[in-house]
């Protein structure tokens, strides 16, 4: 009989109130796999309806899974599961982080940990393998998340991989983060950290990750996945520029390594060259993410790429930039996309070159989102520059802000393209000073306390997919109908990335459609980009398989802006990738046969969990009519085009009734309601989360 | 064939003693200069550390590190079957943060992910004599004929003490919590063979004989 690995067995309850831990077996929670699904069967069972985010009786917990930690590539993935309080409803979500962290708690010895109640006094958690325990935090409330790591890791020891709050966190600015290892993020729970008083958890493990595989059957699978199959950041499978090796290539792709190309700002500087797809020593220099997110000037200032545990895929820019310290911050910096757009977006009127031709991007990039991650500031998937734009731009903030507020911000340097602005907008965000503050509070509370009108929700410019207050993130524009389902069905912006991952693999649309035709059954499950055809069954299909691998993803914990593995780099593959690698690592590493049909079964299991538990919150079964929303602009953005004609994304009222219709009913789900239904629940092996809903009249 | 596959041994062990006489250094452990890195495709910097191994150059490029820990994760999987970071034979991660001296004043701008961003990937040097070895009270660490000459810990008589990991400069064989039992460094190459960046690289000693001959040194 093989030894069952990937789980440690044990999970960490820590009560603030009374600073009690106990321990809890992790196997009561096997069905739902871990990170994501374990967070919600919490949440299900021990949190109230209509508890609010920073209530004490609201709990957070920061989960695992049976492949964190475990070294299968991207597999250092953190799930947060609490309350959002930039949610109308206050209703659950999910934050994720990526870096060490997950993987250290894995080694520690827990699955999860689950916070509740709330500290008399600011406190760090501080868990070293199995000895755990609070510590007065006092001396670092106030300040920022990298000195509060620094000085914590001073205390505990340099290996601790520590996750912290900002300044905005401890003031529960709705827009708040949790962070660890200097750049990696969970957006939106930070402040309920704050509310509990907790600065910080600090963990460091000696311990292992048990596999039930030889570590040769380990190796063997690793050389498979990394041979031939993984491809550069978002599972893009050909190369930016036509290189020898490949047959395709594609602008939008980010394996942007080539010759010539290098990381500028290391000692000396390192070329990435060409990658081939089967170099496995030359996979972390595939993406050269600087040069893609800030132009060809941040060559010279690239120290290297970085990233997560365990992840050969270096997404994250390292940058060293010596100007940086003229506006006070330090000169090296890291992020990657939204960590670095978010910023620059709050720049809405644009900023100015300012050291040299080209580098506007890159300074209000880099200066500001060190300034986000160190207040611990979210952007909302980007949308606060966008509400900043709305409120200056209808004149707005003129009205609701005191006119002594108003004249002490610095607006010259905004319209000025001064990114400087920036350090004055993130430190009133984060501690709260005045009116202007409330941009804070994410667009839906914002929008309410300072009245905006409704060409605010109506504009693409905007950007919010949801009267619930979300934008879009690879929403209408990423495969039609699937981007824009996927996008109705979490409390805050999707971050579903199976389907954008496929559709920007870079390979081309009739091998994509190819592809599309094996998984979800006909070539017409994909449209191409800009040229849309009426909702059918097998985007159904599409939607329902990308949104249970990303649940799959966010509890096995596996990253989903790399995984699933559906398309290959090498001709030789036909470009297939692997869709069975998530259940062929989970088998070799706990040593239980689990198929790639039973593992989506999971998946399936812990989305519908997640609609419960959003029918339980919002107190009603009709999720078509108060949660599966969208903004009008979907539908009326292109005046003079209709929907599915050549060049336009917009999509058809009629259409998106038939394609959510469709949709729950793949999911087994009520097609009218869209809600879950008793049988569907009971088939998930949910009986007893359908025996509550019951109770509480909410079964269609 | 197996006539030709122990000379092939024999060579390379030559080729590794008249190396360690061409760099001028005594022990395993050296940091080439950098016209001799540079034969080896390592640029010029200071930041890249040269170990003669028994099975070939294992070159460490600091530079080219971008704290994976892929090695660390693919050390302790194969070696002892579970995927325990801290045991591995090489680290990575304990200095991910703040670098080897932890957090200073000057973190902002000092070793690590917190600072300058330069990782500190650390290898077993397999000293000649090896502090390790020599420091054990059961004389449980030995060099290992069927393992090409690397030192190796004999599991059976480790105590797991931790006087190697007190002894060793670096502190590199390290104590399984676990079994209690000290692990070090088999100079097997496999860190390497996994580098996703090639920061860690392992070169045959036929192929720095090779290269070194074509650059005018005589080796083996």
């Amino acid at each position: 009989m093989a030894k069952l690995g990937g789980w440690t067995g044990k999970i960490l309850r820590v009560n603030l109130t009374t600073g009690v831990f106990t321990y809890e077996d992790t196997s009561k929670y096997k069905n739902l796999v871990g990170g994501m699904g374990i967070g919600y069967k919490i949440m299900f069972d021990e949190v109230k309806a209509g508890t609010k985010a920073f209530d004490p009786a609201n709990k957070m917990i920061f989960a695992t899974g049976p492949l964190t930690g475990s070294g299968v590539p991207c597999s250092s993935r953190t799930n947060i599961t609490s309350l959002l309080p930039s949610n109308p409803y206050n209703a659950v979500s999910d934050s994720h982080m990526g870096g060490n962290f997950a993987a250290v708690m894995k080694y520690a010895g827990y699955d999860a940990i689950i916070i509740e109640g709330v500290s008399k006094k600011p406190v760090y958690l501080n868990i070293k393998d199995a000895k755990v325990t609070l510590e007065d935090a006092s001396f670092v409330w106030g300040q920022g998340i990298y000195n509060s790591t620094a000085q914590i890791a001073s205390r505990v020891g340099k290996e601790a991989c520590i996750a912290a709050i900002g300044q905005a966190g401890e003031n529960m600015v709705n827009l708040s983060v949790i962070m660890n290892g200097h750049s990696h993020s969970a957006g939106g729970h930070g402040g309920i950290m704050g509310s509990k008083k907790l600065k910080a958890i600090a963990i460091s493990g000696t311990g292992s990750v048990k596999m039930a595989g030889t570590g040769e059957e380990w190796y063997n699978l690793n050389q498979y996945m990394l041979k031939g199959i993984i491809g550069a950041n978002n599972q893009h499978v050909v190369p930016s520029t036509p290189q020898p090796w490949a047959e395709y290539n594609n602008k939008g792709s980010r394996w942007t390594a080539k010759k010539g190309l290098t990381w500028g700002a290391a000692n000396e500087p390192i070329e990435t060259g060409e990658c081939n797809a089967t170099d496995q020593n030359k996979i972390g220099y595939r993406t050269m993410k600087s040069t893609f997110d800030f132009g060809d000037v941040a060559e010279k200032y690239t120290v290297r790429m970085g990233g997560c545990q365990s992840c050969p895929i270096r997404c994250h820019s390292e940058m060293d930039i010596p100007n940086l310290e003229k506006f006070g911050v330090s000169r090296y910096a890291s992020n990657t996309c939204m960590g670095y757009f978010s910023p620059f977006g709050v720049m809405f009127n644009g900023v100015k070159d300012q050291f040299e031709k080209g580098d506007a991007k890159m300074i209000g990039g880099t200066l500001g989102s060190q300034l986000a991650d160190d207040y611990g500031v979210w952007c909302n998937y980007g949308n606060i520059g966008r509400d900043l734009k709305y409120a200056y731009e209808s004149g707005t903030l003129k009205k609701v802000i005191p006119a002594e507020e108003y004249d002490s911000i610095p607006w010259d340097k905004l319209m000025n393209g001064d990114p400087s602005f920036l350090i004055d907008f993130y430190k009133r965000v984060a501690l709260k000073i005045g009116e202007f503050s409330h941009m804070g509070d994410g667009s839906y509370w914002l929008a309410k306390r300072w009245k905006f009108g409704q060409e605010f929700w109506d504009s693409h410019d905007v950007g919010l997919w949801s009267p619930l207050g979300f934008p879009k993130h690879h929403s209408s524009e990423a495969g039609a109908q699937v981007g824009a389902i996927l996008s109705c069905m979490f409390n805050r912006d999707a971050q579903s990335h199976t389907h954008m991952n496929f559709i920007g693999s870079g390979l081309p649309i009739n091998v994509q459609k190819s592809i599309a035709k094996e998984k979800w059954g006909s070539e017409t499950a994909l449209d191409a980009p800009l040229n849309y055809t009426p909702m059918n069954e097998y985007k159904a299909k599409f939607a329902k398989w990308s949104v249970i691998r990303n649940c799959l993803h966010d509890s096995l914990t596996l990253c989903n802006w790399m995984w699933p593995m559906t398309t290959s780099p090498l001709k030789s593959r036909n470009y297939r990738g692997d869709t069975a690698l998530e259940s062929k690592f989970l088998s070799l590493v706990t040593g239980e046969k689990i198929s790639e049909v039973q593992l989506d079964l999971a998946g399936e299991r812990i989305f519908t969990l997640h609609r419960a538990l959003t029918v339980k919150q919002m107190g009603t079964t009709d999720m078509r009519g108060k949660h599966d929303l969208m903004c009008a602009w979907v539908f009326d953005m292109d005046p003079d085009k209709k929907a599915f004609t050549p060049g336009t994304i917009k999509m058809d009222r009629a259409d998106m009734v038939i394609a959510l219709t469709m949709f729950y009913k793949e999911m087994g789900w009520d097609e009218k309601t869209g809600a879950p239904t008793r049988a569907t629940l009971e088939r998930l092996s949910l009986k007893d989360v359908a025996d509550q809903l019951d109770k509480l009249k909410l079964l269609p | 064939m197996s006539g030709q596959s122990k000379q092939s041994i024999l060579e390379r062990e030559t080729t590794r003693r008249d190396f360690l006489k061409l760099t001028g250094k005594g022990v395993g452990g050296v940091i080439l200069s950098f016209s001799m890195l540079s034969l080896f495709g390592c640029g010029k910097s200071k930041e890249v550390g040269g170990f003669a191994l028994s099975k070939g150059l294992l070159i460490a490029d600091r530079n080219k590190c971008t704290g994976c820990q892929r090695c660390e994760v693919t050390c302790s999987a194969i070696h002892e079957g579970k995927i325990q970071p801290y045991i591995s034979k090489v680290k990575v991660s304990r200095n991910f943060n703040y670098g080897l001296v932890g957090p200073s004043l000057n973190y902002m701008a000092s070793d690590g992910e917190y600072g300058n961003r330069l990782m500190n990937p650390e290898t077993c040097k397999q000293c000649r004599e090896p502090f390790c070895g020599n420091a054990c009270p059961q004389h449980a660490i030995v060099s290992d004929p069927n393992n090409k000459g690397a030192r190796v810990v004999m599991k059976d008589k480790c105590i797991g003490c931790g006087t190697c990991t007190k002894a060793c400069p670096w502190h590199l064989p390290t104590v399984d919590p676990e079994t209690k039992k000290s692990s070090k460094c088999k100079a097997c190459g496999v860190c390497a063979t996994v580098c996703p960046t090639g920061a860690l690289k392992l070169i045959p000693w036929a192929d720095v004989k090779a290269t070194l001959n074509k650059n005018g040194y005589l080796l083996g």
